[in-house]
This record gives C-alpha cells, structure tokens and sequence, in this order.
C-alpha cells in the first residue's frame, strides 16, 4: 500500500496543491507540475468528450422507413443533425466523466473530480486496492482545514499546515 | 514543440449486438445479423466526426504518454485508462505506431490483445506485404483486405 504523491488542481485548471508521500515518482520542477495539472485539465475534458456513443435501435428505424436507412450510409452528404436520442453511451444512467483511473507499468493515477470541478489527483502503486477510501478521507480533511479555514482564499494556492499535518498523520496511520 | 506526424492509417467501429444494450425488451427482428455486420463502421456519426474523432484520441494519447514518461521515467507507458463510460487501451510499437481500443468498462485489459494485432495481424499482412505503403500521407491507411478479415475475425471470435 503505497501511496506516491497528491496533487490538487483547481477548476480552472490551475495547480494548487502538490505533495509527495513516498518516493517512487521522478521529481519535477515546480514549473512541470504546473504544465502537468493544465495538461491534465484539459486531457480531462476531452476524454469526457470522446465517449463513443451508440445508435439507439438503428434497426427499428430502418424497418419502419426504409429511406431513412440510406441518409447515413451515403458518404460526403452532410447528415442533418441527428436528434440527440438516438444515441446512447454505453452505460446509460450513468453521467459520462472524464478520466478516472490511468493505469501505467509503474503507478495508477486515479482523479476524484468535486461537484464544484475541483480535481484530486492521486498517485498510488498499481496494486494498491480500497483507493476510494483514501480519496475520500482526503476529500475530508481538504473540507475540514482548507475550506473551513477563513484565511483561505478559494482557488489560489493550498498554504495550510493543519491540513498537510493532518494529511500526512492520517496516511502515516495507514501504512 | 514539434509534433510527430500523426494519422491514422485504420480505424474501425463494431456496433454491440442490439441484445447486449437495450437488453430482452428490443424487438427480435433486430437481431438479424445482416444489420451488425452490413453497418457502415461510422454508424451513427457523419464521416467527419470520426475524423476528428481520431485526432482527439491521437492528442489524448500522446499528452498522456509524455505525462506518463516524465512522472515513471522513459521506459514507462500507460496502459488504460478508464471513464465512467468507456475504458481505452493503448499499445505502442518500438516503431511508434500507436493501437487504440475503445471498450466498455468491465472489459479485461487488452494490452495482449493489441500486441498480438500487431503481431499476427499487421505484421504479418500490412508490414510483409510489398505493395503496402510505408507512408501514409493522404488518409488512404490501411487498405487490406486480409488484415481487415482477419481483424474481424480475431475481433469476433476471441475477444467477444
């Protein structure tokens, strides 16, 4: 069980967290840390936007009105905009997020995404299970020294020792 | 930054089986496999959208890849990701071809699957074959019709 590093980005794509655990990851500047939370930010985005989507009972339309059957499969004509229910993701009930776990050889990066857009990012060994429990108790301490702090302004930069004491002692416990 | 050229040479789409998403409650004459097999790969999306399809997911990739690299060292490279929608898997040649595969999230991971693709599919047919281009400039891509039945067949048969 090992968690490498956190790293929070804000919803405008800016870094404003970053903290280390345990060695394991190489070590970047302060300036790559911030390309990677903006790269991040914006690979998020458009993972969500390239969820394949399916034809809803294509073969029903067909049957029914046969000239329909032609309209797609005509190449070069430009489709008339489809309504959007004829498709559906692949899991249907389900809002479509962005990228949520990345599995590499060495560590597995997994993103919690807050209803208000901000991004934790955390690095763990790709072994590692019960990840969930570990991104929501940071979640927590993040609400309870972070934002509860009156002192902290929303957005900018995470300076917050209660909040690093608290993270670092709560993961020490784990281990 | 200069980018490395970037086009994809092949793409292909397969529709599930009508029984595996909307589940019992669809109509049974849907299941004819005429309309699975007979279905244009860009079902559903006009020609254009899957092009920039490609690029979207060619960009996604490689950013992925360089923030991979620097975070696990140069010989790491990511494997999958995953959404609450879909899972991508991604394998890349020492030559630097890339193979993509879009699946649904409960899906076991492909990295196999994809090298032996490119192993017993497009080694064999589209890298042995003399008259295939090396370039690919244009869009032309992958125009064999051995790799593309043998994909179907590999794709069919093994991994559903």
């Amino acid at each position: 069980m090992t968690v490498f590093s956190l790293i929070i980005i804000n919803k405008a794509g800016g870094l404003i967290y970053q903290r280390e655990f345990q060695p394991g990851l190489r070590k970047l500047s302060t300036n790559d840390y911030l390309v990677l939370a903006g790269t991040f930010h914006g690979v998020h985005a458009i993972t969500r936007s390239i969820t394949p989507k399916l034809p809803v009972a294509a073969a029903t339309t067909t049957a029914s009105t046969p000239t329909s059957s032609n309209v797609p499969s005509t190449p070069g004509t430009p489709t008339p905009i489809t309504p959007a229910s004829t498709h559906s993701f692949p899991n249907p009930g389900v809002p479509a997020t962005g990228l949520e776990s990345l599995e590499t050889d060495k560590f597995r990066l997994t993103c919690f995404q807050t209803l208000t857009g901000t991004k934790f990012l955390l690095f763990t060994d790709p072994m590692m299970t019960s990840i969930d429990t570990v991104i929501s108790k940071i979640y927590e301490l993040y609400s309870d020294y972070v934002m509860k702090n009156p002192f902290y302004q929303l957005e900018m930069p995470v300076r917050c020792e209660a909040f690093d004491r608290h993270l670092m002692g709560w993961l020490r416990g784990r281990t | 930054m200069s980018l490395p050229p970037a086009e994809c040479i092949y793409k292909r789409r397969w529709v599930p089986r009508p029984s595996s998403i909307t589940g019992k409650s669809s109509r049974p004459n849907s299941e004819t496999s005429t309309t699975a097999n007979a279905l244009p790969p860009v079902l559903g999306q006009s020609a254009r959208t899957t092009d920039d399809d490609a690029k979207l997911i060619f960009g996604t990739v490689f950013s992925l890849r360089n923030m991979v690299r620097k975070l696990g060292g140069e010989d790491d490279s990511f494997v999958t990701y995953r959404t609450s929608q879909y899972k991508l898997h991604y394998y890349e040649t020492p030559t630097n071809i890339k193979f993509v595969m879009l699946t649904d999230t409960k899906s076991p991971s492909m990295r196999v699957a994809l090298q032996q693709i490119y192993i017993n599919l497009y080694v064999e047919y589209v890298v042995k074959n003399p008259l295939s281009p090396v370039e690919h400039p244009g869009g032309v891509g992958v125009n064999n019709e051995l790799f593309e039945e043998s994909l179907e067949q590999f794709v069919t048969r093994v991994l559903s």
